[in-house]
């Protein structure tokens, strides 16, 4: 076992304490510090890329590579057994892409940060506390552990957009954290709820003293799961887990308890698996996020500075998409099924609505926040499909849409920093001052909108395909849905089209009373050294698919045979108990 | 007459047997009185001493309740008193408290200043803390009235201390009129019960076989009438209404003392109450005041969180906080079932470190630097870094956010309250589950302001502010435990277990 994923959660954290120790008046030792910190995590994150074999089978429940597992809060509960919390992180296909874009966004990010003056310890002790705690999302195993990063990312960013953000800074924060909060206390009921009910086969069959005489093989485990399920182990000896793949399982539930299939409690007319994936569902999605609830994110980036904008789009929604693909939808793959509809219908309407709004805004930064939300919707229709194309291309979207948000907010960032205002209106003929700025606004737009040749394309394009063929492989979307969704790239190309002629076509002329203030030079050699890798990883992933289909590709079919089989399968078990 | 005789030597024999039982509230009682009388001595240096031998008192009481093993085997006190795992670790936590308390007193200014009435400050810290543990160790209801007295008359007179300030005075006259109101309502309560039973030893089986005799109205109101002298004291709504004025007006050591020794206490009175009458033989009986219990609950934890949102000064800020906690705590005891009061005790562990810190730092804020109104912590946090970072650690803590112990707290509560429900399918469990849950996010609203003015406003002053080593080392004292027993909370939970398990 070596601890390549630890050491990825760690070294920003490592960095952070470096930096905690150094007296503040060093600024540019700080920054070095903090740049070091992400550096040596973006290099692990490809190591790891390298290293992660993707054509091993794995399905979400099993599979997972590089897997370290520690014992870490452990005590008896008397007649209810024992209640474990482990230290358990492992990869397979559908983290090591957040991982590798994870990695990446975070150096990027320090180089976007350089030019922060106020507060510069400060600004990147938490910078390297939310890497660390994204990073940690994306690889943790264990509910309690993610949920620990999940909150944990709230706090660092609470007070990089209030302390660092622009004119209406504190209102953005407290509603970006009050929102997410609440999604995060829908998915803390729902977790207390399932740790109560699961058990870990493993640890139980040592409770009961079964390891010492047949050690472990795989019948244990399921000798285990039959007694658990006749209710002839006695309550002393469960061990109550946290552990993610052992709630995918339903055969690890306690009879009785709520959230087994056959438990039958109703709630409002719907099964309380229902109401826990409904719940789960929530709370993820305002972190996506979904149409209606994403009011909070148009603020939050508007307010934000550059470098948190590119973190918040790039890394941080995909936490949202992320957690739906690794914990709602496996654990729940009835709900899953029952709701496919409504989770398709809330993408197709985050694509159409979030559209609509890019095309009426004004602000460039919000126009790209709406894309993002517009963007997100794929990977909700994607996910909801439950086809093999639709899960591989959700995955993609957020990896896609992760490298080209970053350059998006980077673009919008650059002519922030030189005019100060970045209102549509205000520009006109920017391409004639900028060439090469405007070169990189043309490749990130059209990278967004979906042209052939950059990564957007080949997400957009296996989520319709998954979209088109769930009606005949799954049976659970109507055709018409992804029909919809068709229209969101129109418009995409729409917003981004009028946008890019009025403000890069035509005679140079910028609004008069920006003119003092703006100095309206190209790129520097910053802005390069950022910009030229997210483009060029934008067009690699665009061309060859497979670099990243290959790691991703065997994990989304185990997940989607998986969901589909044992959500038809529970489905039924749930709506049987019902009826009775 | 010598019947008599031998029923005395009994009792005294009982007494003397029982006696090693009671060495901490003994000590305590020992230490009050040597403070007592060495305050009548004019001498400055014995002046100066005398917070010190509160110190050692309270910190020698503490210790021998760590260790243990100081009864000879007589757990019940002449059906008075008793002294098992549960009053020891209470025993533990309230002298825990009264060191914190008389620490934070050390370092308070607007106690230094004071002219008169050192002396009697500490030894009354001392008294109440006795009272504390005499109230967790009742199982006679007299006893119950009259440890809750002892604890009431010493916080009547702390509350007094700063005579000269009207605020304080109309504090203390505020308390003591509340109070005896509310005791005088407990204590028909109680009478009703000894009416019905002729017993007062409400942990006994009997005592409840006999109520079951008796008129189901008149027990149900008589239950209620205990209940308000409880609530009043774990300020618990709607007897809550005196915990802004004092949080006011009493001293900020005495108001952390507030907000967590009687607290504390009350909740294991009330824990010891309702698990005598959860027994399944009994309980289905009770509905009606199981019922009333979870609806004081939810209302406390509404009427905590939400009157909380619209105030403008820390002090009053904290006492709809501690209002809000005291819900929480009502919602745990609800949950019976299996382990539920160790993690009662675990979150009543963690309170007493969060609500010591928020304390301490509030204290500095005021008496340092004249914080006495929400704004006026503007900019504090850049000026003083660590103070602001601890500030927020407790916040966060109280909060019930990750990763801190406050939330390890909730966590465990919840867990029972949903085991609670899925074992016996009561709606009212998922209410109180869900309200608790989401008002954590109204309770973010309202501590996060703190923060809100110390990091995200600046002040532009060039003063420069400071504080001292010893507030600093505080600070982080009662920081360190809220981060440890997020990370490791089976080191006290386990203990607690093994505490529980044992009966002296």
């Amino acid at each position: 076992m070596d601890f390549i994923l630890s050491s990825l959660i760690f070294s920003p954290l490592l960095a952070a304490l470096v930096l905690l120790l150094m007296p503040a008046r060093l600024q540019k030792p700080a920054k070095v510090v903090a740049l070091l910190g992400a550096l040596v995590q973006m290099v692990l994150a490809i190591v790891l890329y390298f290293r992660f074999d993707g054509t091993a089978a794995a399905n979400g429940q099993q599979g997972y590579q590089f897997v370290e597992k520690l014992n870490w809060i452990g005590f008896s509960l008397g007649s209810l057994g024992r209640f474990q919390i482990e230290y358990f992180v492992g990869v397979d296909g559908i983290s090591i892409s957040m991982v590798l874009l994870t990695g990446i966004i975070g150096v990027i990010g320090v180089i976007s940060s350089w030019t922060i003056k106020k507060n510069v310890k400060g600004y990147f002790l938490l910078y390297l506390l939310l890497l660390t705690s994204v990073m940690g999302c994306f690889l943790a195993l264990d509910f309690f552990l993610f949920y620990l990063f999940f909150e944990f990312m709230l706090l660092p960013m609470y007070f990089l957009i209030g302390i660092w953000g622009g004119p209406k800074r504190e209102y953005a924060a407290i509603k970006f954290f009050i929102y997410t909060l609440v999604g995060s206390l829908f998915i803390l009921i729902v977790m207390i709820g399932l740790y109560t009910s699961v058990i870990d086969p493993l640890a139980t069959a040592a409770q009961l003293g079964m390891l010492q005489t047949s050690g472990i093989n795989p019948d244990t485990i399921l000798q285990v799961q039959q007694s658990l399920q006749q209710n002839v182990i006695e309550g002393a000896d469960l061990v109550r887990t946290f552990s993610i793949p052992a709630m995918m399982d339903p055969a690890n539930f306690i009879p009785g308890s709520l959230l087994h299939v056959f438990s039958g409690t109703v709630l409002w007319d719907l099964p309380i698996r229902f109401i826990a994936f409904l719940l789960l569902f929530a709370g993820f999605a305002i972190k996506v996020p979904s149409v209606p609830v994403h009011t909070w994110l148009p603020d939050a980036h508007v307010e934000a500075p550059t470098p948190i904008s590119v973190l918040l789009a790039a890394i941080l929604l995909k936490v949202g998409g992320y957690g739906l693909i690794r914990i709602v939808y496996p654990i729940f793959p009835d709900a899953g099924a029952y709701f496919a509809v409504l989770v398709g219908g809330l993408g197709v309407l985050s694509i159409i609505y979030g559209a609509l709004c890019a095309l009426a805004m004004n602000d460039l930064k919000k126009l790209i926040a709406y894309s993002s939300v517009s963007h997100m919707g794929f990977v909700l229709l994607g996910l909801a499909s439950l086809t093999s194309e639709g899960v591989n291309g959700a995955i993609y979207m957020m990896f896609s849409h992760g490298i080209i948000s970053a350059m998006l907010f980077l673009v919008v960032g650059v002519i922030y920093d030189r005019a100060h205002d970045r209102m549509i209106l205000n520009f006109r003929g920017l391409a004639k001052r900028m060439p090469a700025y405007t070169t990189f606004v043309v490749i990130a737009f059209f990278a967004s909108l979906g042209l052939p040749g950059f990564s957007g394309f080949i997400a957009e394009l296996l989520v319709l395909v998954g979209g088109f063929s769930s009606p005949d492989i799954t049976g659970l979307l109507p055709r018409w849905l992804t029909i919809v969704a068709v229209f969101g790239l129109l418009l995409a190309a729409a917003y981004y089209l009028w946008a890019l002629q009025r403000m890069f076509f035509g005679k140079y002329w910028i609004f008069p009373e920006l003119r003092e203030k703006a100095t309206m030079s190209d790129l520097n050699r910053r802005e390069y050294l950022m910009l030229v890798p997210l483009a060029i990883l934008a067009f690699l992933f665009g061309i060859f698919p497979h670099l990243l289909l290959d790691k991703i590709g065997m994990t989304a079919q185990g997940f989607t045979e998986l969901v589909l089989r044992s959500g038809q399968e529970q489905l039924n078990m749930v709506l049987s108990t019902i009826i009775k | 007459m010598n019947e008599q005789a031998v029923l005395l030597s009994d009792k005294i024999d009982a007494i003397i047997a029982g006696a090693g039982s009671l060495l901490p509230e003994l000590l305590l009682a020992g230490f009050f009185l040597l403070l007592v009388t060495l305050d009548l001595f004019k001498s400055k240096t014995i002046k100066q001493l005398l917070p010190w031998l509160a110190l050692t008192g309270l910190f020698s009481a503490f210790v021998l309740q760590i260790l243990g093993g100081y009864t000879s085997g007589g757990v019940q006190f002449l059906n008075l008193l008793r002294s098992d795992g549960l009053a020891r670790y209470g025993g533990i936590l309230f002298s825990a408290a009264g060191i914190f308390t008389t620490l934070l007193s050390l370092q308070s200014r607007s106690l230094e200043n004071l002219k008169e009435g050192k002396g009697e400050y500490f030894a009354l810290i001392l008294m109440l803390v006795l009272g504390l543990n005499l109230m967790a160790k009742s199982i006679n209801l007299l006893m119950v009235f009259l440890a809750i007295e002892l604890v009431s008359i010493a916080s009547y007179i702390l509350t007094l201390t700063l005579k000269h300030e009207k605020r304080a005075v109309e504090a203390g006259l505020k308390y003591i009129l509340y109070g005896t109101l509310s005791a005088g309502v407990m204590l028909y309560g109680m009478s009703f019960f000894y009416g019905f039973t002729g017993s007062l030893n409400y942990t006994e089986g009997t005592f409840w076989q006999a109520l079951l005799q008796a008129d189901y109205l008149l027990v149900t109101i008589a239950a209620i009438l205990v209940f308000a002298g409880f609530f009043f004291k774990i300020s618990a709504a709607p007897f809550h209404f005196w915990v802004p004025d004092i949080y006011q007006g009493a001293p900020m050591p005495i108001v952390a003392l507030f907000s967590t020794g009687p607290k504390m206490a009350g909740i294991i009175v009330i824990l010891r109450f309702v698990a005598a009458f959860s027994d399944p033989a009994v309980a289905s009986y009770f509905d009606d005041i199981l019922w009333f219990l979870s609806i004081a609950a939810l209302a406390t934890l509404i009427i905590g969180n939400f009157t909380a949102l619209w105030q403008k000064t820390p002090r009053r800020l904290m006492a709809y906080s501690s209002v809000s906690h005291a819900g929480f705590l009502l919602m745990a005891l609800l949950a019976f079932g299996t382990n539920y009061s160790s993690s009662v005790l675990f979150y009543l562990s963690v309170l007493l470190f969060m609500n010591y810190g928020i304390f301490l730092f509030l204290q500095i804020s005021e008496e340092n630097f004249g914080v006495t109104r929400l704004e006026h912590f503007t900019g504090l946090g850049h000026k003083l870094p660590y103070l602001g970072l601890m500030a927020l650690l407790y916040l966060l803590s109280l909060t019930g956010l990750p990763p801190l112990a406050g939330f390890m707290g909730k966590l465990l509560i919840f867990s029972n309250v949903w085991e609670a429900y899925s074992s016996s399918n009561q709606t009212m469990l998922l209410v109180l589950l869900v309200a608790g849950v989401l008002l954590t996010g109204v309770a973010l609203f309202y501590y996060i302001r703190i923060p809100y003015y110390l990091f995200f406003k600046r002040n532009y002053t060039e003063e420069k502010l400071v504080i001292s080593l010893s507030n600093k080392l505080l600070l982080g004292f009662f920081a360190l435990p809220l981060l440890v027993l997020f990370f490791k909370p089976d080191l006290l939970l386990h203990w607690i277990e093994k505490l529980l398990a044992q009966t002296l």
